[in-house]
């Protein structure tokens, strides 16, 4: 994961500026993943491979998303772990 | 122009890019546009909104999928609004005391 500051290590005054724009981006990430919970949403993985679920939840570092009904191509997993890593990009409609 | 990887840049130059539309490329041969509203700072991913007349539409790209970022324009008053109310949630009680 990312490092804690990346900006400034001595000035406090930087810092809070730091703080203050991270914590502002992370409650605005939340909402979004939180308005994800329970729709249907489309994974686009490598290779071009696109697969639909419905979201369940991720984990605090964005490491894995818990997703229901996966549409694999060999058939429906019921549920199922994403690793992040394998994912380039999440879509939804809100 | 974004030059150096996107996921070290940090929160104070993350926050430069919400509230504009970017041109992203990811990977080799995606580009995507959208209104960027938020950049999570552990995970350095985007979250870009797409307004149209059937709906919005939303695209979290994975930080590390990000390649480059480009600015396209400033958003309007209404569009700032806009994306603001993209994901307004009941109010939850303050945990101040």
């Amino acid at each position: 994961s990312i490092s804690s500051s990346a900006a400034s290590e001595a000035d406090p005054e930087q810092l809070q500026r730091e703080q203050q724009a991270r914590s502002v981006l992370r409650e605005n990430f939340l909402r979004c993943l939180v308005s994800m919970t329970n729709k249907k949403v489309q994974f686009h993985m490598h290779e071009k491979v696109k697969v639909e679920a419905t979201f369940g939840a991720s984990d605090i570092d964005v490491l894995n998303f818990q997703v229901s009904d996966l549409q694999t191509p060999i058939g429906v997993q019921k549920e199922a772990l994403i690793r992040c890593q394998d994912v380039i990009s999440v879509t939804f409609d809100v | 122009m974004m030059q150096c990887r996107w996921p070290l840049l940090g929160p104070l130059q993350w926050i430069r890019y919400t509230d504009k539309q970017v041109k992203l490329k990811v990977g080799k041969h995606e580009e995507h546009r959208g209104w960027m509203l938020t950049v999570d700072p552990v995970s350095a991913s985007v979250v870009l909104v797409d307004f149209s007349e059937a709906g919005t539409s939303v695209r979290v790209v994975m930080g590390h999928a990000v390649e480059e970022v480009e600015v396209l324009q400033d958003a309007d008053a209404e569009t700032v609004q806009r994306l603001r109310s993209a994901f307004v949630l009941p109010k939850t009680p303050s945990l101040d005391p």
